[in-house]
């Protein structure tokens, strides 16, 4: 059964957003793996295809639109979903729309967020 | 004379008008508003404008006050768990609230012509200690102390008492099992006693040649724990550990370090001191402190990166228990945590003899779900071939009585219920047969034992789904037990330990069970109301909003909660209980969360309930909310003036509603809120066009409602009474039957003054829900005390069940609501119309408190009736 679990990246710098999501994730039948750091999370690309990334906007070292480029350029048909505080939503919207699946602004509820991802992998297993 | 003003409580504000116009130097202090209104009272055309911008800062005071009351809801709504949220948000609703507040502070003033200019002091003092939370300042902040009591110790300050103190405090003050008595030495009393023996630099010192390896570990160990052992603790910290010692003959000493028994283990790093005389308190003391250098604990602080961070430690004072049988409970098997089984280790005698191994260790287990003991339990064990336990593990001894094994089990289900996690539970049963609990910690399970054995998405296959997707997420949980359904109060007394509490309505009374409940299930109520408060405070899995609860629920039934996915399983789905526990750990104990419950202590509670109480000042404020209560309270006061000065106004027009009841309402348009007529100053009732008049005087007029009212308050009497003048009370006669409306097309304040008593309402009615309010104020009566206060009792009991927040101080009910759509708003203000006229006099016939039942069912019926009929 593992093995058809679609397997989603959580990228945040604040430890409680994964903490958070993580069994949250896990409970809709997610395999879910965290980072905090985001040169970790780059380095972990290289060798592991995600599903699903989320990722913050503002991190330390790389920020969520060069992580987005980075995991499309490696993964065409991984889904991106960029999580960015309420005030720059709409900044963010405008300035990348491009490749993204969704925005969402913090704070956000668990139930939005597990009702984006879910419809990011009925895209996904759609094409599949 | 005017001994008494028109509000019975502020002969003060009689008396201002005259000093106003005495005292001309005060012009300069007094706020424009008002003198543009006081310019307006008495000065032709001008006087209704002064009186519009009155109303208008009045209207920004009540706007500011709502935001305020939805900035509050919506941090406590935060604190649910429900959202996702980081630090920065809370910094952005400490910036707005910031801003609100002092806005709120300056427009009561303008009311109030500079009358309340010490609020703005206290909001400064409020608005630096919520800064001083945000920056981590607690635990040194001078009104933090240095010595307090187990059962007072604060349960949200971990960098304050330690982990092992706070869950003790905890489960003390919360969960009120027995807890051996104690007090706590706090990190503050360590941070005097570092400065006082000037350790600090020198701590650091040694540290540092430890870590460029000039120095070695053991060594460095040993120095700073004798410079330690060597300090002298600061006198007041000694005279207070000697005043609490001296209450009991023997004491345990144990560490209770910021991080021990929480998010990161440090059991058994520290020292603990058995058996300690009221006279040696000191040096145990200085034992345990020491101890936070040992060679173990310094290693295991650098392995966890933690060296760099300051080390403190608060110590922890505990009576000790003479035991017969002691031990350890885990709430979960560690060696097989999916399994429904908690473990018991024991020996005869005091504790330490478990880990001296110097007794016999006995072991039981019982089935988490039953509390039934695993032994004589169904289910064969024995035969698992992926390394179960052997059968015989599990003893059947007499040592412990199975009634002890089964309170010690339902407490272990009950902490785990609050801690979000599994508990590892040092317990004790002394030699009267009472048991305790000495510690709980949070049981850590070995990174594969935690592995599921269920694939929890798949849940909805396996188990009937009751409900789904209803309602709102109070405080995000999962929860089992047996549904238990509360219509009235006395059904609380059989509430079982581990219910499922189902209830129509969240109403406040609810709150006595909240600590027994595993969840709550509400059809309707307000997830900023005080049940919610307390949900979150108790950490209950809570949604309220579930249409149908009572009726898909059966009582007696089992089921299992998730409010964070709002679905309701049938039966106990303990593969979803195992997950929450292993997997998904406690939110309510990330720093996120605790910031903000911290925050929230300082801002959501309310101290100044009764506005005649001398502590009703801004020097009386405490809180955010006491502000709020304060400022508003003393704002509503300020316009129940107006109609005093206006009732010698000529120039103002004043209309007499024409109504079938004897009120003598005057009506004061300030904008939409009535259809003048050409002729004549009386006004039909079709002519009132303000929203919330309209609908207050259905409810007050209506027909036919009164046709089944007790003989004992027949309408005749009822409303020869209405007029009835207070002749007999001097002072009174003036205002006696002068009521009045100020009104605009969706406001209403209305001041009645009916025969002996003193009734304010507020309301606004607007198309959506946020701005939305009713705000009822009643006080007075014109019988005994004691008499007035049933009807007082009455008023609260029935504007309670139209989900009123009310606080009730002798004769006086103050009760709110708000946020609700306009349609359920007009049908409060008519409520509220009909209430008016039912309670009118009844405290005359409140004879007895049975009485305050009846009426309140009668009130209910008549209500019921009333609505019926709206509808047809």
């Amino acid at each position: 059964m593992a093995g058809q679990k679609l397997k989603v990246m959580v990228l945040d710098d604040e430890p409680i957003v994964c903490k958070r999501l993580q069994p949250s994730l896990e409970k809709l039948g997610f395999a879910v793996t965290t980072f905090t750091r985001s040169l970790e999370a780059l380095e972990d690309i290289e060798k592991n295809q995600y599903d699903i990334v989320i990722t913050d906007l503002k991190m330390k070292d790389i920020d969520g639109i060069r992580f987005l480029e980075e995991v499309k350029k490696r993964y065409p048909r991984s889904e991106v979903i960029v999580i960015t505080g309420f005030a720059t939503l709409d900044t963010a919207k405008e300035s990348f729309k491009k490749g993204v699946f969704d925005f969402i602004a913090k704070p956000f509820k668990l139930s939005e967020i597990q009702e984006v991802v879910l419809k990011a992998a009925a895209k996904i297993t759609g094409e599949a | 004379m005017r001994a008494m003003a028109w509000d019975g409580c502020s002969g003060e504000v009689a008396g201002r008008t005259e000093k106003g116009l005495e005292v001309e130097g005060l012009e300069t202090v007094i706020g424009m508003g008002w003198k543009r209104i006081w310019k307006g009272l008495f000065g032709g055309k001008a006087e209704e404008t002064g009186l519009v911008e009155m109303v208008e800062h009045f209207q920004e005071l009540l706007d500011d006050h709502q935001s305020l009351m939805e900035l509050m809801a919506d941090l406590g709504e935060k604190s649910g768990g429900e959202y996702v949220f980081d630090r920065k948000y809370i910094e952005d609703s400490m910036g707005r609230m910031r801003g609100l507040l002092l806005r709120l502070a300056e427009n009561l003033n303008l009311i109030g012509r500079n009358r309340y200019v010490g609020l703005y002091a206290v909001v400064d003092r409020i608005l630096l200690q919520l800064e001083g939370d945000l920056r981590g300042r607690v635990a040194l902040s001078e009104d933090m102390p240095l010595v307090v009591p187990l059962s007072e110790s604060p349960t949200d300050h971990p960098e304050l008492t330690g982990g092992k103190a706070e869950a003790l405090a905890c489960i003390l003050q919360r969960l009120r099992f027995p807890v051996p008595d104690g007090f706590v030495v706090t990190t503050r009393a360590y941070r005097r006693f570092i400065e006082h023996n000037r350790l600090e630099a020198r701590i650091h010192g040694w540290l540092e040649s430890w870590n460029r390896g000039d120095m070695e570990l053991p060594q460095v160990s040993r120095q700073i724990r004798f410079s330690i052992l060597a300090g002298i603790v600061p006198s007041d910290v000694a005279a207070l550990i000697k005043r609490y010692g001296e209450k009991k003959p023997s004491w345990a000493v144990r560490s209770s370090a910021c991080g021990e028994d929480g998010q990161i283990s440090f059991a058994g790093l520290h020292e603990t001191v058995l058996d300690v005389s009221p006279r040696d308190l000191i040096g145990a003391y200085r034992r345990v402190l020491a101890s936070l250098f040992s060679v173990e604990a310094l290693s295991y602080r650098r392995d966890m990166g933690l060296l760099g961070e300051e080390a403190a430690m608060a110590v922890l004072f505990q009576e000790m228990v003479p035991a017969r049988v002691s031990g350890v409970l885990q709430t979960l098997d560690p060696v097989e945590p999916h399994e429904d089984r908690m473990v018991f280790h024991y020996v005869a005698g005091p504790g330490r003899t478990i880990m001296e191994g110097k007794s016999r260790v006995q072991s039981r287990a019982l089935r988490r779900s039953s509390l039934l003991d695993w032994e004589k339990a169904e289910e064969p064990l024995g035969r698992d071939s992926r390394g179960g336990r052997e059968e015989a593990e599990w003893g059947t001894d007499d040592l412990l009585p199975p009634e002890v094994l089964n309170e010690l089990g339902k407490w272990g289900l009950a902490l785990e219920r609050f801690f979000k996690q599994p508990q590892e539970i040092e317990w004790a049963l002394d030699l009267s047969g009472r048991s305790w609990i000495l510690q709980s910690r949070p049981l850590v399970l070995q990174g594969g034992a935690a592995e599921m054995r269920h694939d929890v998405s798949q849940l909805a296959s396996r188990h009937p789904v009751l409900v789904k997707d209803r309602g709102t997420v109070v405080h995000a949980g999962v929860g089992a037990g047996v549904v238990f359904h509360v219509r009235k109060e006395e059904d609380l007394q059989r509430f079982p330990d581990g219910g499922v509490l189902v209830s129509p309505h969240a109403s406040p009374w609810l709150a006595a069970v909240v600590r027994k409940a595993s969840a709550i299930l509400t059809e309707k109520g307000s997830s900023a109301g005080h049940l919610a408060t307390i949900a979150r405070e108790f950490r209950v899995p809570t949604l309220f909003g579930v249409e149908e609860a009572c009726s898909r629920l059966r009582a007696g039934e089992v089921i299992t909660v998730d409010t964070k996915q709002r679905v309701v399983y049938g039966g106990r789905v303990e593969e979803l209980l195992i997950f929450e526990l292993a997997r998904d750990g406690s939110f309510e104990q990330s720093p996120e969360f605790r910031l903000l419950r911290r925050l929230l202590k300082r801002i959501a509670p309310l101290h100044l309930a009764d506005p005649q109480s001398p502590d009703f000042s801004p020097q009386g404020c405490r809180t955010v909310h006491d502000v709020l209560r304060f400022a508003h309270e003393k704002a509503v006061e300020e316009l129940m003036e107006v109609p005093r000065s206006l009732r010698h106004s000529r120039r103002l027009r004043l209309w007499e509603l024409a109504t079938n009841i004897p009120i003598g309402l005057r009506v004061l348009d300030l904008g939409g809120g009535i259809d003048p007529p050409s002729r004549g100053d009386k006004l039909e009732l079709d002519r009132v066009t303000s929203l919330p008049l309209k609908s207050f005087l259905e409810g007050l007029c209506g027909r036919g409602l009164w046709s089944t009212a007790p003989a004992e308050v027949d309408m005749k009497g009822m409303m020869s009474s209405l007029t009835k003048t207070a002749a007999a009370s001097p002072g009174l006669e003036e205002m006696a039957g002068f009521n009045l409306a100020l009104v605009t097309k969706d406001y209403l304040n209305l001041h009645l003054r009916l025969g002996y008593h003193i009734n304010l309402i507020d309301a606004r009615i607007l198309p959506g829900t946020e701005r939305n309010h009713v705000y009822f104020r009643f006080v007075g009566g014109v019988t005994d005390i004691t008499r007035r206060s049933r009807r007082a009792q009455l008023l609260a009991e029935i504007l309670s069940r139209h989900d009123f927040r009310v606080e009730v101080r002798g004769d006086l009910v103050i009760a709110r609501t708000g946020d609700r759509p306009e349609g359920e708003m007009k049908t409060i203000l008519s409520m509220l119309g009909c209430l008016v006229a039912f309670t009118r006099q009844l405290d005359i016939e409140l004879r007895s408190d049975d009485r305050v039942e009846d009426f309140v069912r009668h009130f209910m019926e008549i209500q019921g009736r009333s609505n019926n009929a709206a509808k047809v």
